[in-house]
């Protein structure tokens, strides 16, 4: 249930949509930051 | 420092204090003067969120860190964007609807005033530290580039500082957050787009960063664990996500910026804003510090970063043969360098290791000479961009690590100002009075603390990394401050004796963690939240207590 003083969230309408993207947000740059890590762990 | 560097330096500076004097015209009431009455738009209060975090140190230590570490401190911020869903979920809509000054304000609410009282002095404590640092920071860069003593460049930033936050409240604080924020990220990306212009002609961009991975600079993400490591996958991830919870949640310097927030929505989106931007922010701020590595595998980077202490030196009988053989051992680095830019093979890379090793020893036989404890992490930055970076350029990142200082300076003074004053003051010392007076009284515990900041940087030399040091204060007390709030938004039954003996409980179990075990400073967060809410719930009421 939304409480009175509640505004949707921007874009997506839901908070909760919004919440779950920041989230996979994170986890796809935490990916792309181990890729980096990896990529240029130089030759050994 | 050349005229136009003056001009970009003195004018940004001069016109960013004037703006927001203009914008905080008229704040002649405690609402208006503190909370902006209640005004402001999402954007401005992410940006002023992201600005108060982003200090100077965020520029002059990081980068530096870097240099000597490697990325590895971008996995602190890990935990950064689950904090603000969490507290956007969670904390925001708790201090919305009670419509509180302070985030200390609300736990007299849910406790007692005791409650509230503690954690709002354990707040002055912490977050008076702080800005210490804070303002000794940007005395670095002064002292680095025109040999001034820290002690008078410290004494000139202060009373800037204090003079533009005492008359412009927080809507002058927000407004030159924003303008302060927009300085930083052109700075940010003018410092990494010049350490890539700089490197030496035959060398791409994808050989710089090829370098700077075999040097092992580019260490971003660590999936091991391990408890005494500072920084891996996992302490940034939860032991960072409890730092951030509590920073953003429970401090006030932070709180009070989305309180300022026109609507529950303005609030939460100024939250989810700083989610998305701190993480490549702080990436590409790192990434700067990696480059100026390897600009300097092949220029000759000075023995020691700290000018005044390489002139101190360079008088010794034994500096001449240790500055010849850290020389040689520079060149013997660049040529193994250049070779496994050339053959990208495994010999060469075993060849470069033991290069970078030699010229490290040689460095830290330099470092012997200095006699005590040497550390010019904060440096390194600054010799690179004052030596190197052409005109204009340099008055720019100059004018971000100034921009950073005073809008995390500003922001503390005026929140630990509001704390005194709302939560000390008003509550025990002088409760009823007129609006104007508490105005007034605002404005001298703005001057006052920030002359204790001033007194607090004459300090800052005797600490180590600075960005650390600030940390590491803060990780002292963040997890148990956390523990209180957690208490009072979550756990029905605790009672306000619960949660400051649980407080205190937390706080001693994170002294002795710091003291007395390796673990790293980072799980202090998690142990001291979880200490105070088992104390805390454990000391609560029972069932058949009254509420």
């Amino acid at each position: 249930m939304t409480r009175p003083d509640e505004e949707p969230a921007p874009l997506v309408g839901s908070w909760r949509i919004l919440y779950a993207l920041v989230v996979v947000y994170l986890f796809v740059l935490i990916a792309l930051f181990y890729a980096f890590t990896v990529a240029f762990r130089g030759p050994r | 420092m050349r005229f136009l560097d003056w001009v970009v330096l003195v004018g940004s500076t001069l016109t960013i204090v004037l703006y927001g004097l203009y914008k905080g015209r008229g704040s002649g009431t405690v609402s208006s003067y503190l909370l902006a009455n209640r005004s402001m738009p999402w954007w401005a209060m992410g940006l002023s969120i992201m600005a108060t975090q982003a200090s100077a140190i965020t520029f002059i230590g990081t980068t530096g860190q870097s240099y000597v570490d490697g990325m590895r401190f971008v996995q602190f911020y890990f935990g950064l964007p689950l904090a603000m869903v969490i507290l956007s979920a969670t904390a925001v809509p708790f201090f919305h609807r009670a419509g509180v000054y302070t985030a200390y304000e609300y736990l007299e609410r849910r406790f007692d005033p005791k409650t509230r009282t503690l954690t709002a002095l354990v707040f002055l404590v912490q977050r008076g530290l702080g800005v210490g640092i804070a303002l000794y920071a940007p005395a670095v860069v002064l002292s680095v580039i025109f040999g001034w003593s820290d002690r008078w460049t410290v004494v000139l930033m202060g009373v800037l500082v204090i003079a533009y936050t005492v008359f412009g409240g927080i809507k002058a604080v927000t407004w030159t957050d924003v303008q302060q924020m927009a300085i930083m990220f052109v700075g940010i990306v003018a410092a990494l787009t010049s350490a890539v212009l700089l490197l030496p002609g035959h060398m791409s961009l994808g050989d710089a960063l090829f370098l700077a991975g075999a040097s092992g600079k580019l260490n971003a993400v660590d999936l091991s664990f391990d408890w005494t490591n500072r920084y891996n996958l996992w302490s940034g991830l939860i032991g960072g996500m409890f730092l951030a919870l509590s920073y953003f949640g429970c401090d006030q310097s932070q709180v009070q910026r989305y309180l300022t927030g026109r609507s529950l929505r303005h609030m939460r989106v100024s939250l989810i804003f700083n989610a998305g931007m701190k993480l490549p922010m702080q990436f590409l701020i790192l990434l700067t510090g990696a480059l100026v590595f390897v600009f300097f595998l092949f220029e000759p980077p000075p023995m020691l970063f700290h000018r005044a202490e390489r002139e101190r030196v360079s008088g010794m009988t034994a500096y001449g043969e240790v500055e010849s053989r850290y020389r040689e051992a520079f060149t013997a680095r660049r040529e193994a360098a250049q070779s496994l830019l050339e053959s990208r093979d495994a010999p060469a890379a075993e060849r470069f290791d033991a290069a970078r090793r030699r010229f490290d020893a040689a460095r830290a036989d330099g470092i012997k000479l200095t006699g005590g404890p040497y550390n010019d992490t904060n440096y390194v930055f600054l010799t690179f961009v004052t030596r190197y970076l052409p005109v204009g350029i340099v008055g720019l990142i100059l004018s971000a690590i100034f921009a950073a200082a005073m809008s995390t300076i500003s922001a503390e003074l005026n929140s630990l100002a509001t704390t005194t004053v709302i939560d000390l003051y008003q509550r025990h010392v002088r409760p009823g009075a007129s609006d104007s007076h508490y105005v007034l009284v605002s404005r001298l515990a703005t001057g006052f603390w920030g002359v204790y900041a001033m007194g607090f940087a004459l300090f800052g030399s005797r600490l180590g990394s600075l960005i650390e040091a600030v940390n590491l204060v803060g990780s002292l007390f963040y997890g148990s401050v956390l523990g209180v709030f957690v208490l009072a938004f979550f756990v029905p039954r605790a009672t306000g004796t619960g949660a400051c003996t649980g407080l205190a409980a937390g706080l001693a179990t994170v002294w002795w963690m710091s003291r007395y075990t390796d673990i790293s400073y980072l799980w202090f967060n998690v142990a001291g939240c979880l200490v105070v809410v088992a104390v805390g719930t454990m000391l609560g009421r029972r069932s058949d207590q009254p509420i």
